[in-house]
């Protein structure tokens, strides 16, 4: 059973010679006859499948699509032509925390946030200790957000996400997250979470996290998709790539 | 809908934090928002009073109309920035984006309402009785609150694409302000009445004041017209906001 199918999608985005954002200016541009825009295609005719139970590297040089295509994934952009099917619930890591208000305490936030990933309020209820265990804050828990350093407020927002037992994870190389230690706990949640038949989509330039962790790969390469298969020979044609 | 519906917490925790943050001072920032358009009836009551003898209850008449109106100018205003102000949740995650205006217009509605429970004892008191064709004022308020929304669609969405319709709009505003019978009699505008009543807040306006007034139940003629405004407004509000948001991640 495949847990993403992603067939022959295309991106566009258009960047315009002058920046309009004002309905004036749009005016004025029809009148001047000036309403030109360059076409860029930050992905072209990109095709591949992901099975469940699978963790997969997205790898590739910066401008190459990486996140592009990650976004795809996650809905927050959408295709200008193919499709994108998902089977199960989605969490993206492009931003830990989004949507954290920081007049809030942490424990209204973790409420917030995971109603965010579609959680209602028994289903967190139930994992709350969970997330606080896992974050080490249990201290912290009626202190206002703002009041938290960099690290606590990452650490708060990786135990929410991964404690609502997502099918899919989307990560964007957030695991630069808190301390050692606190890495060390994520890679093996992360393990954790694959062998439980779950699916990891992982991006990133970081070629030593992506052996150790990934099963397969594509390799994208100005829009393109130009290898896939399993993660060792698509980091080797990266690395020709990169010669 | 059944994907709203399993947002319905998400829906519910923006509304609070919208809340929160308007009344941030508890107590008092209640106050206040109440302060402004109470001080507000005054003025206009002292100015218009003996222009408009005709109007029998002009307290009571002015209030129920600018009440009315808040909702309308002050949620829509407000849902201009809905897409725009809530960047993170817009291009770094994904939710249904029609509940970041949604919840707006529900917290902006909770104001609305409050306010409209306060204004009830200084009506009592200026007209002596309340009717009681005010139960049914929740009833009508549903359908004006779904007029708003749609409007809200439409703004937030155009919004993120033209970023000088708060400045147009808060001038649409203003203007609608003095179009609608808010401060005048109706009998004032007897002349212009079928195009003046093309204007949708107007015929909200006129069936409040029935129920919180008069004591009128609204025709069905009257009420037919306020449901197709409703109805129409979340379609098309609905229609341009579905078109538009597929390119909100890149224009914010």
């Amino acid at each position: 059973m495949s847990a993403i199918v992603v067939k022959d999608i295309s991106k566009r985005f258009k960047i315009p010679h002058h920046k309009k954002t004002t309905l004036f200016q749009n005016m004025v541009g029809l009148v001047k006859r000036q309403m030109t825009y360059e076409e860029f295609w930050a992905l072209k005719d990109v095709s591949f499948e992901v099975q469940r139970g699978e963790t997969f590297g997205i790898i590739g040089r910066n401008g190459s699509g990486k996140s592009t295509l990650l976004k795809l994934l996650a809905m927050v952009l959408y295709p200008d032509s193919g499709t994108i099917a998902i089977n199960g619930k989605v969490a993206s890591f492009l931003e830990l925390g989004a949507g954290f208000q920081p007049e809030l305490t942490a424990k209204e936030n973790v409420y917030i946030y995971s109603s965010i990933l579609g959680m209602n309020r028994k289903e967190t209820a139930k994992i709350y200790d969970g997330i606080f265990e896992f974050a080490e804050l249990k201290r912290f828990e009626d202190m206002k957000l703002k009041n938290y350093s960099s690290g606590m407020y990452l650490r708060l927002a990786f135990a929410t996400a991964i404690q609502t037992d997502p099918d899919i994870m989307l990560v964007d190389e957030v695991l630069a997250v808190g301390d050692e230690a606190f890495q060390k706990k994520c890679i093996l949640k992360m393990n954790e979470f694959r062998e439980r038949g779950k699916t990891i989509i992982f991006v990133s330039h970081a070629l030593e996290s992506v052996r150790s962790i990934c099963t397969s790969a594509i390799l994208l390469h100005n829009g393109s998709v130009v290898a896939r298969g399993a993660a060792e020979p698509v980091i080797r044609n990266y690395l020709e790539l990169l010669k | 809908m059944p994907e709203l519906w399993r947002y319905r917490e998400l829906i519910w925790n923006l509304t609070v934090v919208e809340l929160k943050n308007r009344y941030q001072n508890t107590g008092l920032g209640f106050i206040w928002s109440l302060l402004s358009p109470l001080l507000m009836a005054l003025v206009l009551f002292f100015i218009f009073r003996y222009l408009f003898q005709q109007e029998p209850n002009f307290a009571a008449y002015l209030l129920v109309g600018l009440m009315a109106w808040r909702f309308f100018a002050i949620c829509t205003t407000s849902s201009v920035y809905s897409i725009v102000g809530k960047g993170s949740l817009v291009t770094k995650v994904y939710i249904p984006r029609r509940i970041l205006v949604l919840s707006n217009t529900i917290s902006n509605l909770i104001s609305s309402l409050l306010e409209f429970i306060i204004i009830i004892p200084i009506l009592f008191a200026v007209s002596g009785s309340l009717p009681v064709t005010i139960l049914l004022f929740p009833l009508v308020f549903l359908i004006y609150f779904w007029f708003v929304y749609g409007a809200s669609l439409f703004l937030a969405a155009l919004y993120v694409y033209f970023r000088d319709l708060n400045q147009i709009w808060e001038v649409l505003v203003t203007t609608l302000f003095f179009l609608s019978p808010i401060f005048y009699p109706m009998s004032a505008i007897k002349g212009a009445m079928p195009v003046y009543l093309l204007n949708p807040l107007t015929e909200f306006i006129i069936i409040f004041r029935d129920l919180m007034i008069y004591g009128k139940i609204p025709t069905l003629y009257s009420l037919s017209i306020v449901c197709v405004a409703s109805i129409a407004s979340v379609l098309i509000g609905s229609l341009i906001f579905n078109r538009l948001q597929r390119r909100f991640a890149e224009e914010i």
